[in-house]
């Protein structure tokens, strides 16, 4: 299964997160598909960069996002 | 690419995401190397249960205790040292102070001064690394 999934970068106390494609079986090992997006906490309010197309085009073709991820696409207007 | 950007302040499941990775930066060390991979894969990877479950080789029941365990002590610390809530006002602090200086460098033109509010800015910067 592919999975939508928020991966933290950014160094000690400044967390940032990409938002990431990448096969369920391979998500721990930090490898992934394609890189969708950001979300940074840090600004305020907190950013959300998210290309739109890719993540329909991933959502159609079955990708499943995690919970958090839900989250973040319905927040940038790309979920219901 | 193109990208849509989105503001909001409303608190949510990703702040709780944020909140739990800034406690585990600051008190992560103090807790039990197993809660600490539960805390990562959760947290840093956004593992499910599940999947974490299978990759460390215990119930899905087992790193939900982890993790609710782990979580009460982080809080647990935050609340006895505070040192989340005196980074972020520190971290406030210096925002403002940089902000300041480099509003006061656009308007000025005299050489001296200048030198001046870029040694401030250094000394800001080097602050800011040790906070």
């Amino acid at each position: 299964m592919v999975k939508i999934r928020l991966r933290r970068m950014g160094a000690h106390k400044k967390p940032f997160y990409r938002v990431v494609v990448a096969d369920q079986r391979t998500a721990r090992d930090g490898k992934s598909i394609e890189e969708i997006g950001t979300y940074d906490p840090l600004k305020n309010p907190a950013e959300i960069n998210i290309d739109a197309e890719a993540a329909k085009k991933w959502l159609a073709n079955g990708a499943v996002p995690t919970d958090t991820c839900r989250a973040l696409l319905k927040k940038a207007g790309i979920l219901e | 690419m193109r990208y849509v950007l989105v503001y909001s302040g409303m608190k949510s499941s990703l702040d709780n995401l944020y909140e739990m990775s800034l406690l585990a930066d600051f008190y992560g060390a103090l807790l039990s190397q197993r809660q600490q991979d539960v805390l990562r894969l959760y947290h840093e990877e956004n593992c499910s249960l599940q999947e974490i479950a299978e990759e460390l080789g215990i119930s899905r029941q087992g790193v939900h205790e982890a993790l609710k365990k782990a979580e009460k002590s982080l809080r647990d610390y935050e609340a006895k040292l505070g040192l989340v809530v005196r980074f972020q006002s520190q971290e406030q602090v210096l925002h403002s102070a940089r902000e300041s200086v480099n509003a006061l460098l656009a308007d000025c033109g005299d050489p001296k001064v200048r030198q001046g509010l870029l040694a401030l800015k250094n000394d800001i910067d080097s602050i800011e690394e040790q906070v």
